[in-house]
């Protein structure tokens, strides 16, 4: 079953000037147990579409789409209000600079608690404060925190970054969520401390079944632990696939030359030769170029390119391109 | 916590150091003599002027004058005022009780109604509630406090006759002096009419208060607006939404905290700026505080009230600022333990 099924989803934000389309027609779907990274540059939108997914954008954006459904029910036939109340429920998010997430003025132990669920705790109301301690416990020990009675009493600032990602993900468990929204968990962190954070969500996704949707702007990175890859640019589609389809034969030119801007696609290159990178810089969001946004950067771009591509499927590996590096495999 | 508690102990001492060396230099800048500016005994003869001269240590060294300072003030040996010929500490002793009173109570009705106004503010941000507060703190902030304060004796004191316009209390009420706090000395005294007493109190210093915590409060509105704002935008707050917190919830759990973190220490600072309000107001409602009588003494070039009325005035500032230094840290974590900085 589809946890999570979005097609066209498409955000603008409301300025002074006019309206920015920031998101235009992305589709995405999660299912039970998957691990799916999406994948983009910084500016290519994809913290915004968790926002989205959230509902936690303020009343700047609006978002549209064709359909959001999720676990079957469909979302845009219900008031803001209550899409929020179905996916705070189901759904949970960490974030980067974990440290800048917590509440700086209130110990971690009383954050967690007061993530702890009331419908999770039974028994009479003098019990609940001795059961949420226990809960918390146990959140922390799932996460890896052995040393439960001092977390509980420290402030964010007395943690280190990697530890207070631990503290993250013990919040965002507190609600037995089925899809964790991990964006970018693991910026600004030492690579061992990286490791273990992906190693302690991969525990949970198979320990739990629970989904995760990767943020991340590292393909190369995201690819050892996920199933499936979106990639976007620019607040458009790019290609979806199983993360070999992406890896190994991308369809897409972009996607191509994310891999190939990557050191270890270059490693027959010379030393102190450049990697092969695309001209240019993402657009910023008062500048889009119409049609497929990659064309004033893409090496395959013909006249048409100037309207925004269709998404073809190949078995699975969506594309969103006029001339998809099909042929080439 | 400890580490805190003798920085800001160190820094209060030194800063006292300063202060006293400032009124001491004051002497010199006085004009007259300056042994009758110190003493305040302006018709002394030739024979007490000559004991003055050894007692205050004129002839000797600076130091040593200096440290006659020092030791006078820790006496309470403040001299004599000029104008009314008592000892000065008398003087001061009761005076400056009012003038806590009647700064804190303003304090306390600025906080109560500019904070909660501002984070309201903050909420409501770009909404007409905003824009209605903003205006409302914008016309109190520009009343010139002297104005004002004529005009709510025109309006409450005169037309409608709702409140008393000067003095702390009615003169029918006889109050021994035990604290030299009215309200504190009111319920410590057995007169059967206490209660009429303290409502008496109450209804005289209502005034004064209001117009002294006026543009305090507006600019309390200002700056707890601003700082909700800052607070709603970090990171920590998008968090707390999607961790499906309500928004009152996190409002009471995590902004509200860290907004007062952000203002508290200008409400400190703002401190000063209402003591200013409140030597005018007491000017204007007669009220028995430190403040008239310090614009009086100047009026009346009294030197020696001059002199160790700022030198009082200053050191209860500076004690304030302390006191809000405390709460910062009470509030803070992260103050009480950063060895450097702050
Ligand atoms: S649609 Fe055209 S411009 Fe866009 S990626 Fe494909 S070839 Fe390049």
């Amino acid at each position: 079953m589809n946890l999570l099924d979005i097609r066209n989803l498409s955000i603008e934000l409301k300025t002074k000037t006019g309206v920015i389309l920031a998101i235009d027609r992305v589709s995405l779907t999660m299912k039970e147990g998957e691990v799916r990274g999406l994948v983009g540059e910084s500016g290519s939108g994809k913290s915004i579409l968790a926002q989205a997914i959230m509902g936690v954008l303020d009343d700047r954006w609006q978002v549209h789409a064709d359909r959001f459904h999720w676990r079957n029910i469909d979302l845009l036939s219900l008031t803001h209000q209550q899409q929020k109340d179905i996916i705070s429920q189901d759904v949970a998010m960490i974030f980067q600079e974990p440290m800048a997430c917590l509440d700086p003025s209130t110990t971690v132990g009383e954050q967690l608690e007061e993530a702890v669920p009331d419908h999770q705790l039974t028994g009479f109301f003098w019990q609940k404060n001795k059961q949420r301690k226990l809960a918390v416990i146990n959140l922390l020990h799932k996460v890896g925190i052995k040393n439960h009675t001092k977390c509980y009493r420290s402030y964010p600032h007395q943690l280190t970054e990697a530890f207070c990602q631990r503290v993250m993900i013990a919040i965002a468990l507190a609600k037995k969520p089925l899809l964790l929204i991990a964006d970018e968990p693991t910026a600004a962190m030492e690579t061992t401390n990286q490791g273990q954070i992906f190693r302690l969500l991969a525990s949970l996704n198979q320990l739990k079944n629970m989904s995760i949707l990767l943020i991340s702007h590292d393909l190369e990175n995201v690819t050892h632990w996920t199933n499936n890859i979106t990639v976007m640019y620019s607040g458009q589609f790019v290609e979806a696939g199983t993360t070999e389809q992406i890896f190994n034969t991308p369809y897409h030119p972009y996607t191509q030359a994310l891999l190939e801007s990557s050191p270890k696609a270059n490693i027959e290159l010379p030393p102190k030769s450049r990697l092969t990178t695309l001209p240019g810089s993402i657009p910023v969001l008062q500048h889009l170029p119409i049609g497929c946004r990659l064309g004033p950067r893409c090496p395959r771009a013909q006249k048409i390119c100037v309207q925004a591509p269709k998404t073809t499927n190949y078995h699975g590996h969506q594309v969103n391109c006029h001339y998809p590096l099909k042929e080439i495999y | 916590m400890l580490m805190f508690t003798l920085r800001r102990l160190s820094l209060f001492f030194f800063t006292m150091v300063l202060l006293s060396m400032l009124t001491f230099s004051l002497r010199y800048f006085f004009p007259g003599d300056m042994l009758i500016n110190l003493s305040g005994q302006i018709n002394a003869n030739t024979a007490e002027l000559k004991q003055l001269a050894i007692d205050y240590k004129i002839h000797e060294s600076i130091f040593s004058q200096y440290w006659q300072y020092l030791t006078n003030i820790f006496h309470g040996n403040l001299g004599l005022s000029m104008a009314s010929q008592l000892p000065i500490s008398t003087e001061i002793s009761t005076l400056l009780p009012a003038t806590i009173e009647l700064s804190i109570i303003a304090l306390t009705i600025a906080m109560v109604m500019g904070i909660p106004l501002g984070f309201i503010a903050a909420i409501y941000h770009r909404k007409k509630i905003d824009n209605i507060i903003l205006t409302f703190a914008i016309v109190g902030h520009s009343f010139p406090v002297f104005w004002l304060g004529l005009l709510v004796i025109l309006i409450f004191s005169i037309q409608l006759a709702w409140f008393p316009s000067a003095g702390d209390i009615s003169l029918l009420f006889e109050i021994p002096q035990q604290t030299g706090f009215l309200f504190i000395d009111i319920l410590l005294s057995n007169s059967p009419y206490k209660w009429q007493a303290f409502n008496s109190a109450l209804a005289h210093i209502f005034l004064p208060a209001s117009v002294v915590a006026l543009a305090p409060a507006t600019v309390f509105i200002r700056l707890a607006r601003t700082s909700m704002m800052e607070v709603l935008e970090t990171s920590y707050i998008q968090a707390a939404k999607t961790k499906g917190l309500s928004f009152i919830q996190i409002i009471y759990h995590h902004a509200i905290r860290n907004a007062l973190i952000k203002m508290i220490r200008h409400i400190g600072l703002q401190f000063a700026n209402l003591i200013t309000f409140v030597m005018i107001t007491e000017v204007i409602f007669s009220w028995p505080g430190i403040g008239r009588w310090l614009i009086v003494s100047i009026g009346q070039r009294d030197y020696t009230a001059i002199q160790n009325g700022l030198l009082v005035l200053s050191i209860f500032i500076f004690v304030v600022h302390i006191f809000t230094d405390f709460i910062y840290a009470a509030l803070n974590p992260l103050a009480r333990e950063h060895n450097h900085g702050s």
